[in-house]
């Protein structure tokens, strides 16, 4: 039995957040995710098409999950600037 | 009380409120209010609460009740049947110092039993820039007339000294005088109407039945506050004016039936206007919060009482007098308003019961250009362009964003048609429509943004200035959700066609496209520009922010959003992943290859730690 925290996470009945998609675990509930999971970081310039053309520096961060490359979260920010952590208490 | 009556006085609230907006809208003259509905109205207790919140911008609802309890400190003993008290010192309870509050007790049979109040934001207010926007003000003693409370009609007699003192210190003050006439008309209309109701019902009853519907609401948003898990949800606003960089970073705490939204870590105030003082933020997620967590509660008292705010002193989200103040509601409010979008959602997205009513950021960064000079009937016209309402829309749980599909902050904002621009002011329209690719990517796409580009026509003194006070030109400001990325953030731009005459270059005075345009384009973001002979304004609102992975995105939605014009072959491939043929339809194979191929790409990264 799982628990959803997210649009893309749930907790396992192992207390482990995981993929909502292939279960794949991720850590501890209750503690950041991220930092397990496939990252890239790239320029939001060069994210999406012409429109986005005029964003400077900032940059798009995305969280795949290295069980089956699902999108799991994704973030702007400024270079060095922490995740946004979410914490959902199960 | 028995339930049908209690239905009834409720629902007869609701009505008291749309008829003052009816009114309201019948009597002024402008098309902010009118096309852009920059307005509200609401009733409150005699104690100034909350007790039936109207549309129009829903950031207002509370500060409107802090406007009235100003107004009970500072005339206490002297408010009187008939009285209208008139309020916009942003550091007392408005958003800013051209959202004028015009708030008016409800007597009967001599005992206060109520408020009416409303706002519109007025023509002008004699800040140093036509229309209020005041980019170059650097406190707020530059952007125009601020009153704490003063009291604008005396038991139903015209203070006609103060209303003349006000109508001296603003431009056209004919269209500033109708539309504090409307707000008066308005509150007359409220007034009466609930003089009838508690006429009708008595008002031990009716007092009875509000007091009811506040703890009602604050009962069940409680309950809902208890079906959510508890946890702690975060996000994050970057703005960028001139060349400073502005963060407002949000920490929402739900724990049982309680939530706080904590500011902590926001940048310090600005020197610019953008600031918002510390009811304004207040107000700024109510504005999301009211719509996603209480669409079926009535907005009142009770659903603000579970809630407390951490707003440090000195930042950008509760500056301190004399900062300037008079972009607050196109700056630190909207981010407010952004930053508690996902937060709340992202609360929702952890419940089974409320997953579907997340979504992505709307129309993250108001696009707002202020016109003002002579038109073209010899008048003076100043006023927004009211495009800035028309914003796009975010993906959802179960849907994509509508394309340049309004805001969540004010559920009734609409843009008015090019032919009324163009009455009222000397331009023309190059083009106004959607913008390929800007609605941020994922499973459910941002709804696309608005674009667009006038030329002056038919001026009188050969154009007319505008004010640019955008922010999101550097950074996206509709975040996505669930991995949905970003809408794209927008763009204005000052095409040079006058240089290019001089210089002998042909001119297309019909271009279709920013690339069809021959004259220099200059990026702006912030400050007065002038719209003269041939030069053009371009501007591109941001896209709405996307839910959920691209990849999961159905081929064949791409397939018809490259159609329909709203994403491009090369995003739909690159992005989506999908492929299509010669005659635009999927090429399942080449899809499947595609998307294969960027999830290897994807687990090729490494780890984040």
């Amino acid at each position: 039995m799982s628990t959803r925290i997210s649009a893309s996470l749930v907790v396992n009945e192992n207390a482990e957040i995981a993929c909502m998609a292939c279960g794949h675990a991720l850590g501890p509930s209750g503690e950041s995710w991220k930092e397990a999971a496939c990252f890239s970081e790239t320029t939001l310039k060069g994210a999406g098409g012409k429109p986005y053309s005029n964003a400077a520096n900032v940059l798009l961060r995305r969280f795949y999950c290295p069980g089956c490359a699902a999108l799991l979260d994704s973030e702007t920010a400024l270079a060095g600037d922490p995740f946004l952590n979410d914490v959902v208490q199960i | 009380m028995d339930p049908i009556t209690f239905s009834i006085i409720r629902h007869r609230l609701y009505r008291v409120i749309d008829e003052a907006v009816i009114t309201l809208k019948h009597v002024s003259g402008s098309a902010i209010t009118n096309e852009g509905h920059d307005l509200m109205v609401s009733l409150y207790r005699a104690d100034g609460s909350l007790l039936m919140g109207g549309v129009g911008f829903l950031h207002h609802l509370t500060s409107a009740a802090e406007a009235c309890k100003a107004i009970i400190r500072r005339f206490e003993g002297r408010i009187n049947p008939g009285d209208v008290f008139l309020t916009n010192c942003p550091y007392t309870a408005a958003l800013h110092t051209s959202d004028v509050y015009l708030v008016s007790p409800i007597h009967y049979e001599g005992e206060l039993v109520a408020w009416s109040a409303c706002f519109v934001h007025v023509y002008d207010i004699g800040a140093m820039v036509p229309g209020g926007f005041s980019p170059d003000s650097r406190d707020i003693f530059t952007e125009g007339f601020s009153s704490p409370g003063l009291k604008l009609v005396d038991r139903g007699e015209m203070n006609a000294d103060i209303m003349d003192t006000l109508l001296n210190m603003v431009r056209a003050p004919e269209m500033v005088a109708l539309d504090l006439s409307s707000m008066i008309a308005a509150n007359n209309v409220a007034r009466e109407r609930m003089v009838a109701l508690v006429d009708k019902y008595d008002p031990k009853r009716v007092d009875q039945a509000c007091q009811m519907l506040v703890d009602q609401s604050e009962q069940n948003f409680r309950d809902r506050l208890r079906e959510l898990p508890d946890g702690r949800w975060e996000s994050r606003q970057y703005f960028d004016i001139e060349k400073e960089t502005y963060r407002v970073l949000l920490a929402m705490t739900k724990k049982s039936d309680t939530l706080t939204f904590d500011f902590t870590g926001s940048s310090p105030q600005s020197k610019y206007g953008i600031n918002c003082a510390y009811w304004a933020a207040w107000g700024g997620f109510f504005a999301p919060l009211f719509p996603l967590l209480c669409y079926d509660i009535t907005w009142n008292d009770g659903v603000l009482r579970p809630i407390s705010m951490i707003a440090p002193e000195g930042t950008i989200v509760n500056c301190t007098r004399p900062a300037p103040i008079s972009l607050a509601t196109v700056g630190a409010i909207q981010s407010v308003n952004n930053a508690a979008c996902i937060c709340i959602s992202k609360m929702l997205s952890a419940s089974e019961k409320y997953a579907k009513e997340a979504t992505a950021v709307w129309h993250g960064s108001h696009f707002a250009i202020f016109m003002f000079g002579q038109n073209q009937k010899g008048q003076e016209a100043i006023g927004i362009m009211t495009e800035t309402f028309g914003g796009a829309g975010g993906g959802r749980s179960f849907a994509d964003g509508v394309d340049v599909g309004g805001e969540i902050p004010n559920p009734i904002g609409r843009m008015a048609n090019v032919e009324t621009t163009e009455s009222h002011f000397p331009v023309r329209y190059l083009f106004r429509r959607a913008t390929r690719d800007s609605g941020g990517p994922g499973k459910y796409r941002g709804g696309t943004a608005l674009e667009y580009a006038i030329q002056q026509h038919d001026s009188p003194d050969g154009g007319i200035n505008y004010v640019v006070s955008g922010k999101g030109t550097k950074f996206s400001m509709s975040d996505g959700l669930g991995g949905g990325f970003p809408g794209a953030p927008c763009n204005f731009r000052w095409v040079h066609n006058n240089e290019a005459v001089e210089a002998g270059k042909n001119v297309n005075p019909f271009a279709m496209s920013p690339e069809q345009m021959t004259g220099e384009q200059e990026s702006i973001s912030w400050g007065v520009f002038p719209l003269m002979d041939q030069d053009v304004l371009y501007v591109r609102s941001d896209g709405g922010g996307g839910y959920g992975d691209p990849l999961m995105r159905e081929p064949e939605k791409i397939a018809r959003d490259v159609r329909e014009g709203n994403v491009s072959q090369g995003v739909g491939r690159e992005v989506y992943g999908v492929v299509l043929d010669a005659e635009g339809g999927v090429d399942a194979a080449a899809s499947t290859a595609a998307r294969d191929a960027i999830r290897v790409g994807r687990l090729s990264q490494e780890a984040a730690e």
